[in-house]
């Protein structure tokens, strides 16, 4: 018998996770440098070069890529495929799915918000005097769908394989869209996640622009501070997470290891303005009430939040509000790793997810990066100063992005 | 314009660090009787990558047929050489 949930669904479980992100290269790293609210922000060499009025980023520290990618390939691909591919390879070889699973039941489901606009990028500016001179793999390196492409290649998934681009929601509609994909029965299996690597002049000047982004140039490490007084934007990140997705019975029949369970999941549209949230956050509300119902659960079992909190005044502002709406005045513990991961775009709600089902299961909420005193204090039980103990449970993820996309995870740590 | 006279010695060497490159290997593995497809499994977007590197470094056009007709590194070499000495 096959195990289903009250909506007498098939169940989701998390049987590989592969981190690839500024706050370390593993999963344990990962985990151990949000618990210690460490910012990873730094001064980025070329971007000072660039005279941009913001030099800091939050990069993925160095790490062997050669482990993963032949020299060979390395040519044909950019940062955000390659370090998708690497957080795919380790989520892939953890789970270690059997080999006679029918590889045209296993599918790849990628998010990305910006894509390949870095290397379209280089490109223009390398080759925009004479485009004939461009490199031949300018076009595949540049397509954003060429990380779901590469990894599905790599395995030979033959499975549905989507890139998704809900901007900065866009690495948890794919975890969101491969669940319902196992859920439902069309996947035996899927490899899900979201990337982005656009730390490069030109996109950064784009954000810098808008004034979407800290500016706070003499102290990054304190840039980052989600629903903290004192920010003034967001701090640009890159990296990558991928989870493999299985049917819960039959990935405890196997003896895989489970991570947990993808139990609920919600999307829906502001349909507002093109960047702002709606600042009553009746929408992102809605979106978070109907993931935690998707999970069968009320918003009382919700154990705690991981805000999207970007340490951007209009985003936190709007989301306390919705936090509010959502647990009616009665919100559990709500803490955003962004502080110190900064913002990693596609690659955000994917590394949020498989951290905030990290803290969930090890019952240690931990504290905002740099955030002491909080305008929305009233609103959320914000966690600050040192790792908060909640018991075992249910964790709600949030990403909101660009364009008004809101998405809700819950993950729900194994019993 | 004049072209530079190469050696054929300079033409393998060219086509040996273009084949390299494409394919992350050294030049000193790549011998004449090296096979693109059949002992690297070359995909035709890395042919042509093969093919840009040449007509830059060696300021040639080459035609695709060109490109597909050579067997081997040496093969290559052959061709590359009589198709420079036709244009000078």
């Amino acid at each position: 018998m096959t195990a289903r949930d009250t909506a007498r669904r098939i169940r989701v479980a998390i049987t590989g996770i592969g981190v690839k992100c500024p706050a370390g290269t593993t999963l344990a790293e990962a985990h151990g440098t949000v618990l210690a609210a460490k910012s990873t922000a730094s001064v980025v060499g070329h971007l000072v070069e660039a005279d941009l009025p913001v030099p800091f980023a939050c990069l993925v520290p160095p790490f062997d890529e050669e482990a993963y990618v032949t020299r060979r390939e390395a040519r044909q691909i950019d940062r955000a495929t390659t370090l998708a591919l690497c957080a795919a390879a380790d989520a892939v070889s953890e789970a270690a799915l059997p080999a006679d699973l029918s590889r045209d039941r296993v599918g790849v489901q990628i998010g990305t918000g910006i894509g390949g606009l870095p290397s379209m990028e280089k490109a223009a500016l390398d080759h925009g005097d004479r485009p004939i001179d461009m490199p031949v793999h300018t076009v595949p390196r540049s397509m954003s769908n060429a990380p779901a492409s590469r990894i599905a290649m790599r395995y030979g998934f033959r499975g549905p394989c989507s890139t998704y681009s809900t901007a900065c929601a866009s690495g948890t509609t794919a975890i969101g869209e491969a669940a319902r994909r196992i859920r439902t029965g069309e996947l035996d299996a899927a490899v899900a996640g979201g990337v982005d690597a656009a730390v490069t002049k030109v996109i950064m000047g784009g954000f810098a622009r808008m004034r979407a982004l800290s500016t706070r140039t003499d102290a990054p490490h304190l840039a980052s501070r989600p629903f903290d007084a004192e920010r003034d934007g967001f701090v640009m990140g890159e990296g990558a997470a991928m989870v493999v997705l299985e049917p819960w019975d039959v990935a405890v029949a196997r003896g895989a290891r489970v991570y947990g369970e993808v139990s609920g999941f919600a999307e829906n549209c502001d349909a507002f303005h093109i960047v702002a949230p709606h600042e009553d956050g009746t929408v992102a509300a809605a979106c978070m009430r109907r993931a935690i119902a998707d999970a069968g659960l009320r918003p009382a079992d919700i154990v705690h939040v991981n805000a999207h909190g970007t340490s951007t005044l209009l985003n936190d502002r709007a989301e306390a509000i919705a936090v509010d709406r959502c647990f009616a005045g009665s919100p559990p513990p709500l803490t955003a790793v962004k502080g110190v991961t900064g913002h990693l775009i596609g690659g955000s709600g994917a590394v949020e997810a498989v951290l905030a089902l990290a803290c969930a299961s090890a019952g240690a909420v931990p504290p905002v990066a740099n955030t002491t005193k909080s305008p929305e204090a009233h609103l959320v039980d914000l966690v600050t100063g040192a790792p908060r103990p909640v018991p075992v449970g249910p964790v709600l993820s949030n990403s909101f992005g660009f364009g008004g996309h809101n998405a809700c995870l819950v993950l729900t740590p194994p019993n | 314009m004049s072209t530079p006279t190469r050696t054929r010695d300079e033409i393998a060497h060219t086509v040996r660090t273009a084949v390299a490159d494409v394919i992350g290997t050294e030049p000193e593995e790549i011998g004449d009787d090296v096979s693109l497809v059949a002992d690297y499994g070359v995909d035709s977007l890395e042919l042509m990558d093969i093919g840009a590197r040449l007509e830059k470094a060696l300021d040639v056009h080459i035609e695709v047929r060109d490109l597909t007709l050579a067997e081997t590194v040496g093969h290559a070499v052959d061709l590359l050489e009589e198709r420079l000495r036709e244009r000078s």
